[in-house]
């Protein structure tokens, strides 16, 4: 099947967004760096279960959202570490700390595997918002692709920025030069690094439904927009503000 | 980067827009009013209010302007999560435009600010 045909859409949707959103379902189909291919569809499913967890419903209204034991509404195709990290990021991402970071290491849930299941999590979920608020069906999730991960970490990835290893803003050389390009290595595209895949993914997401990483200095109007950048910025913002989000 | 935009393109604003107030996002925005309720109607998660939303700013504004907004809603849906699940912190506290944004929005309040070592 022809994946994000957006034939049934009352509105047009750009076919740079339709490609992009085909070409990031075949790589989420594919093995990446940590996960399977059947492994990180099976991510994607459960991201789409957090929205309407009643355990994540219950712990958002808790003092603590490390204290309250309960069960998610899973599908059970993954381990509860990697669907209780899945739901979080969902659901109570505000709250994740340092501390649950390192009880998970410890756990087995590595920081490599954890960064590949947020890049994935956030991207589906992302793809998913963009066709919720156009009041729009799910696109059906790809069927997985064999093959073995990877198991690719960049040696130049290191502690010290936020709760897992990343590659700096200088870092970024070799295989991974084209992590940052056309930016200075802001933290927020940082982030996802020790997955250099995984920024991949963020950059080419960007581009089709924000701006492209080159594009950010520009700040008055892309000419393959119909919004300019002070409206854009200003659902960026409202968007941020409801999610708590500081940075 | 509101702010900022604004500056360059030397536009009057009212940041406060941000913070849900429809009246300050129209300020120098156009469709502002509407741009800022599709933003929080789609992190709100409230379908009925997203309906709403949508449908007026396609009254308004039109389909193509709908489509751009809802790909920016849906990537700051995106971003937001990776800030907060990587714990990243703001890359420059010390820039004056930063520091005068986050005090008029406020932004202190939310918990993920200790990301950035705030205590004020």
């Amino acid at each position: 099947m022809t994946h994000f045909s957006y034939n049934d859409s009352p509105y047009p949707i750009r076919d740079d967004i339709k490609l992009e959103y085909r070409q990031f379902w075949q790589r989420l189909a594919g093995a990446g760096s940590w996960w399977s291919g059947a492994e990180r569809v099976a991510i994607a499913a459960e991201s789409r279960l957090a929205s309407h967890c009643k355990f994540c419903a219950e712990r958002r209204q808790a003092l603590s959202p490390y204290k309250l034991q309960g069960q998610h509404d899973s599908a059970g195709d993954l381990d509860d570490l990697a669907v209780d990290a899945v739901h979080r990021i969902v659901t109570d991402q505000a709250r994740i700390s340092q501390t649950w970071v390192d009880q998970m290491t410890d756990k087995g849930f590595s920081n490599e595997a954890y960064v590949e299941l947020a890049g994935i999590v956030v991207t589906v979920f992302s793809v998913d918002e963009f066709n919720r608020a156009l009041g729009l069906e799910l696109e059906p999730l790809p069927q997985p692709v064999t093959g073995e991960p990877s198991r690719y970490r960049p040696s130049q990835a290191v502690g010290g920025t936020g709760f897992v290893p990343m590659i700096s803003a200088e870092g970024a050389t070799g295989a991974e030069s084209d992590l940052y390009r056309g930016s200075r290595g802001a933290n927020v595209l940082r982030a996802l690094s020790l997955v250099p895949d995984a920024v991949r993914d963020w950059r080419r997401l960007a581009s089709v439904q924000y701006i492209s990483v080159e594009g950010m200095t520009n700040l008055v109007k892309q000419d393959d927009r119909v919004i300019n950048r002070m409206q854009m910025e200003l659902v960026a913002g409202r968007v941020s503000a409801i999610n708590e989000c500081f940075y | 980067m509101l702010r900022a935009s604004a500056l360059t393109t030397n536009t009057e604003i009212d940041l406060q827009g941000i913070n849900g107030d429809a009246s300050a996002a129209g300020v120098g925005v156009e469709f502002g009013a509407e741009l800022m309720q599709l933003g929080e109607a789609v992190a709100m998660g409230d379908e009925a209010q997203l309906s709403t939303a949508r449908q007026q700013l396609v009254e308004l504004a039109g389909a193509a302007v709908l489509v751009d907004a809802a790909g920016v809603a849906a990537n700051f849906q995106r971003m937001v999560r990776i800030a907060d699940a990587m714990g990243i912190p703001i890359d420059d506290m010390t820039t004056e435009l930063g520091q005068q944004v986050r005090q008029e929005l406020d932004l202190a309040r939310f918990e993920t600010a200790q990301n950035s070592a705030v205590n004020n």
